[in-house]
């Protein structure tokens, strides 16, 4: 299997070319040689049909995975389920439109009435969450194209362990925070942004993206699915919808017989050791301990939003209009220093100064608010992170973490039992 | 390796890729221009080995914006401008001085000495003391009169509104319109995208028009009829570059002398068309100068209106190292 995602890998690494410098004389020269020019035409958009298509695929995909996962439990399968998911939703759809990206568009749509989302994107953000609440993340499994790119490169991974772990998983959260607040505010789609691997999808991108695409994949060969765990918005809903999924991917396929083959099969550190109910905690000290999480997380979320509100201007800076009225604001002085684009068409456009001032203090007052929110949230997730730490969840049996599992199905095959017949 | 070290790597890595993201979405690259700039600094940097000229004479006219400039047979040297007309001895020594109402873009003086004047979009007809003769009708709306040229009883005039070149008669009826784009006579039209449009008569009477979108320089005879052209596009010093040059030449014994915008300098060439030298390096002007018209002075010394510096700046061959 190794050798196999190897030779996947290669191939899809020999698709790429990067993009070619070169040097355009300027400007477009004017022909009048007799030779017609013909009329540029601009490519039809995707049809309708084709895009209902997209939905019809995720939908099957998504329920073969879920199959293949709880009754097949075949790892082979999900492994070509995901090859094929990355040659569809990757390579053929150009990784758009894709469920990571659609959260964006739901929050502009709820933010902004004038903001008209396509079904599709509903069905890409809804489905993948419906799935997972009934299956867990097997979309994470198997229709990923993010997660089949990753898979392909873990050739050796290594365990981050439990603190290393904890700290980074913060990351998706305060993204997932920002991606709405930015695109809450009509900013910018940053996850689109920040998409590592569309150029690779699409076969042409900037060295630069490129870079970043393959800084993230070499991480991924000793970090299993580092984009997955410690960067995917999406993953954040994926966690907290699987951890109430009706049926969840199991290790064993009857009872653990503690024999501890799949302590260490995960590549994503997403086991639950088993732990026992040696010396359970007195009653008192359990009180005693939710009474310090009660305190606690009104206190966190108070206090991280109230933190997040006076970095308020500074997360607004991204926006065009405030990063215009700060450049109106401060010009630049050196005038061997270029204008840039914006001062460029703001002069040109003859708005008037105060104008630009206005509608930036309009935009920071949003901001003002959805600090307010992504900072609590973000005390909230610290809250519940350390509530989790203090309130230990009994359980005798190797299984899997239900937030964090991937339903890979990697570690099935270690299991020596053999499921139990009616 | 131990398995640590791959987990610090890794873990390196990621971060990386984090604080990548961060720089990018909060901290503001100094830099911030426009990526398909085309950086010219490159081309702006002359081969003085190339430059067979050096820099002589540096005239300041009294005009404050100064367009085009003339020479007559005796050499002394006329410059137009806004509002300005005046006349030079070949040294500079100022003859006469005229406030002249209007924008004058180019000037002419034929062989009786009378001045003709590209009024934008008209011309006007002076005697040889400055004073107005006649006033012709404007050819169209449209027209920008960017030069003139006389042969005998014909007076050539470059409109780059129009694209055309007229060929007037000495009392202001055009007899004939040049350049107009006719595939079954061959001549292919003139392009010219910026309002530089330049004319000289060849020794044996013939019209030389830059056609500046082409980047070339096309003969005609005094019928319109296309004969021969030179001149590439290229971005070697031996061709012209931009969207539109040369932007301005005259003629003298023995070759062209172009001038550039965009990468400003100023080239000889022979009459084939084959580079000779550089007369002036782009360092000689200011970034973004355009509008250098040319004169051929006295004892063939080029002179070079340079509207940025408001200077006519003389040009003469170097001398040779003993």
């Amino acid at each position: 299997m190794k050798t196999l995602r190897l030779l996947i890998f290669l191939v899809l690494l020999s698709t790429i070319q990067t993009s070619t410098y070169a040097i355009q004389r300027f400007p477009k020269p004017e022909f009048e040689s007799g030779y017609t020019q013909p009329q540029t035409l601009m490519p039809h958009g995707r049809a309708e049909i084709l895009s209902y298509l997209d939905v019809a695929v995720l939908i099957i995909a998504l329920t073969f995975i879920s199959w293949v996962i709880i009754r097949k439990r075949s790892r082979n399968w999900v492994f070509w389920t995901s090859m094929f998911s990355l040659a569809y939703f990757g390579f053929y759809r150009e990784g758009c439109v894709c469920a990571i990206g659609s959260i964006q568009n739901v929050s502009l749509a709820l933010f902004d009435s004038s903001y008209v989302i396509p079904v599709t994107v509903i069905a890409f953000f809804i489905l993948p969450l419906v799935y997972t609440l009934l299956f867990g993340r097997t979309f994470c499994a198997g229709v990923c194209p993010f997660g089949a790119m990753q898979d392909l490169v873990a050739f050796r991974p290594q365990k981050l362990g439990t603190r290393l772990n904890a700290i980074l998983g913060i990351i998706p959260y305060l993204y997932l925070g920002l991606a709405i607040l930015y695109a809450a505010t009509g900013t910018d789609f940053i996850i689109c942004r920040y998409d590592p691997f569309v150029g690779i999808f699409r076969l042409n991108a900037s060295f630069g993206m490129f870079f970043f695409a393959g800084t993230l994949l070499v991480s991924g060969i000793f970090i299993a699915r580092p984009y997955c765990r410690f960067l995917c918005p999406y993953g954040v809903l994926l966690n907290w919808f699987s951890r109430f999924s009706r049926q969840h991917m199991t290790i064993t396929p009857a009872h653990c017989i503690q024999c501890r083959l799949c302590e260490n099969s995960c590549p994503y550190d997403a086991i639950e050791i088993p732990l026992t109910e040696k010396n359970p905690e007195n009653r008192k000290t359990r009180v005693k301990k939710l009474i310090i999480i009660i305190f606690l997380l009104p206190l966190l979320t108070f206090t991280g939003g109230w933190t997040a509100s006076l970095l308020h201007t500074s997360l607004a800076g991204v926006h065009s209009k405030v990063k215009l009225a700060r450049q109106v604001l401060h010009p630049v002085k050196d005038e061997k220093q270029a204008e840039t684009f914006e001062i460029q068409a703001y002069k040109s456009s003859g708005k008037p100064e105060a104008q630009v001032y206005q509608e930036a203090l309009v935009v920071l007052e949003r901001f003002k608010t959805g600090s307010w929110w992504v900072g609590s949230f973000m005390g909230l997730v610290f809250g519940l992170l350390i509530a989790g730490k203090m309130l230990k969840k009994y359980d005798p049996d190797y299984v899997p973490n239900k937030g964090r599992c991937f339903s890979c199905a990697k570690c099935v095959d270690y299991c020596p039992v053999k499921p139990e017949k009616n | 390796m131990k398995p640590k070290i791959f987990i610090i790597g890794a873990v390196v890595l990621l971060l990386l890729v984090v604080g990548f993201m961060i720089k990018d979405l909060f901290i503001d690259s100094p830099g911030n221009v426009n990526p398909y700039a085309f950086d010219l600094n490159s081309l702006r940097k002359g081969d003085t080995s190339q430059c067979m000229y050096s820099e002589d004479q540096q005239i300041k006219p009294a005009g404050s914006e100064i367009h085009g400039i003339s020479t007559d047979a005796s050499g002394n040297i006329y410059i137009s401008g806004k509002d300005t007309l005046e006349k030079l001895d070949s040294t500079g020594k100022v003859a006469w001085i005229k406030a002249y109402p209007g924008n004058a873009e180019c000037i002419h003086v034929d062989e009786k000495g009378n001045i003709f004047l590209g009024m934008e979009d008209h011309i006007e007809l002076l005697d040889a003391n400055g004073t107005k003769k006649a006033a012709w009708n404007s050819p169209s709306a449209e027209a920008v009169l960017t030069s003139i040229a006389t042969s005998g009883k014909d007076v050539f005039v470059a409109d780059a509104g129009n694209k055309l070149v007229y060929r007037y008669d000495y009392l202001g009826n055009i007899e004939l319109k040049i350049g107009q784009k006719d595939p079954s006579t061959g001549v292919p039209g003139f392009i010219i995208p910026s309002p530089y449009f330049d004319l000289a008569m060849d020794p044996d009477g013939s019209l030389w028009v830059a056609n500046t979108g082409r980047h070339e320089l096309e003969k005609y005879t005094r019928e319109g009829k296309l004969i021969s052209s030179w001149g590439k596009a290229s971005m070697e010093v031996k061709g012209f570059c931009g969207c539109c040059n040369p932007s301005h030449f005259a003629i003298f014994p023995g070759g062209f002398v172009t001038a550039e915008k965009a990468i400003e300098r100023v080239k000889i060439y022979d009459m084939k068309g084959n580079f000779v030298c550089l007369v002036a390096l782009p360092e000689s002007f200011e970034e973004g100068t355009k509008g250098l018209d040319l004169a051929i002075g006295a004892q063939n010394a080029i002179l070079v209106l340079d509207p940025v510096k408001n200077l006519v700046r003389k040009f003469i061959p170097k001398k040779k190292e003993s």
